[in-house]
């Protein structure tokens, strides 16, 4: 099978586009600040790849899926600029520059078939998918991720003085929080010896039956452990909202600010805070 | 654009996440319409129990948030639709502290009293419940 025209400008520009390509591509990263020269051999393996199923007879239907060395680079390559923080059109800019190289290179060359032109077309329609497919795929990731050591984070037990524990609560409670809450304050209950904990539900946006019945079990759990509750946080809207809806806290301290709850729960342990000049004297 | 316009809010209820997404809805719709900070997290809290409630018992269904004030008073209408099993006793699932579940039974009984009209149809096809709160301009 002889060449075609469009198949011997690829071959003589070869080393001129990939050229090309690494300084656009390089361009595109200085915007950001991170130019990796493992890029470089990625950017090399990726054109190897593309110009490989360009030179190919076209075909009518094209799936790169079963390219698993075009894919793995595509993916490394979006995987990378993911990571530094890239849009899904910079990821997408970055492949349809090659674009622009090759049909730069094949307007100037005659003899190129309308075929042609729309076999480039084509690969690269599925380059782009393929692209912005690898992004999604890889923010998901990063989303579940995020999603999960959000949810470690997200139940600190401080110790706040000698046997009195903060649980500060943030955001939404729902069974698996509400678990893991359980879980991390009974621990730190036993390991200090707690005799207050304050529960503090200034972050906690919406107070419903729900939310309550998981405190309420919470606070059950850590009385049998020998420590008083004090609740503090609940906005002035939040406690008609409960009393409307028919839940008592019975038998919880509880105080409209983290600032008189401190206050009480010093005051369980006999302890107070004064001033400096008052314990010299 | 005049308040009245606003487009109503139609959430799909499919899992719990889209309870936090319905009742943030409710509240900035609430808040849009210049309704009190007590008046907005009633209805978020009604709201939440309502489509949790969705999510817990009939797995999917949607809420639907609409703004229908008139000339002289401002007022929210809250649908939650599903095509769960139904409730079989009404009445029992509007007495406090029954439940079916396990859960403290303040749920639906709790929501009537946090809004200013409520009115629920039961079938075994489903469960459809409206909620609304008005208040004078």
């Amino acid at each position: 099978m002889s060449t075609t025209a469009f198949q011997q400008v690829l071959h003589e520009q070869r080393s001129a586009l990939l050229t090309a390509w690494i300084n656009h591509v390089a361009a595109l990263g200085d915007q950001h600040g991170s130019h990796e020269h493992a890029l470089d051999a990625l950017l090399r393996s990726l054109f190897d790849d593309i110009l490989g199923i360009l030179e190919r007879q076209p075909t009518a239907t094209l799936t790169l899926e079963h390219e698993e060395s075009l894919t793995l680079a595509l993916r490394q390559l979006v995987g990378e600029q993911a990571r530094h923080g890239s849009s899904a059109s910079t990821c997408v800019n970055v492949v349809l520059t090659l674009k622009h190289l090759v049909s730069a290179q094949l307007v100037t060359a005659a003899e190129v078939t309308l075929a042609e032109m729309s076999w480039l077309e084509q690969v690269f329609e599925q380059l782009t998918l393929l692209t912005v497919t690898a992004f999604v795929a890889i923010r998901e990731r990063q989303i579940t991720q995020q999603s999960l050591s959000l949810l470690e984070l997200s139940t600190p037990v401080l110790r706040l003085w000698h046997r009195i524990l903060l649980l500060p609560l943030v955001g939404v409670i729902d069974t698996v929080r509400a678990r893991q809450i359980t879980e991390s304050l009974l621990e730190a209950i036993a390991r200090y010896e707690a005799r207050v904990t304050i529960l503090d539900l200034t972050g906690v946006p919406v107070l419903d039956t729900s939310v309550a019945q998981h405190l309420m079990k919470t606070i059950d759990a850590a009385r049998l452990l020998g420590t008083r509750v004090v609740m503090t946080g609940i906005s002035p809207e939040g406690a008609q909202t409960l009393t409307k809806l028919g839940i008592r806290f019975a038998d919880v301290i509880s105080r409209a600010t983290l600032r008189a709850g401190i206050a009480e729960a010093l005051l369980l342990v006999g302890q107070q805070i004064a001033p400096l000049e008052g314990k010299r004297g | 654009m005049r308040m009245s316009e606003l487009p109503p809010a139609q959430i799909p209820l499919h899992e719990t996440a889209d309870v936090v997404t319905a009742r943030r809805a409710a509240r900035e719709l609430c808040e849009q319409l210049g309704f009190g900070k007590a008046d907005q997290t009633r209805l978020a809290t009604a709201v939440s129990e309502l489509t949790r409630n969705v999510i817990q018992y009939a797995n999917h269904g949607e809420c639907v948030i609409e703004n229908r004030s008139t000339a002289t008073h401002r007022c929210i209408w809250v649908q939650v639709r599903d095509q769960g099993a139904g409730i079989a006793n009404l009445e029992q699932a509007l007495t406090d502290g029954y439940s079916t579940s396990g859960g403290l039974g303040a749920g639906l009984p709790g929501t009537r009293r946090l809004v200013d009209q409520f009115h629920i149809e039961s079938t075994p096809q489903g469960t459809c419940i409206t909620i609304v709160l008005t208040k004078p301009l």
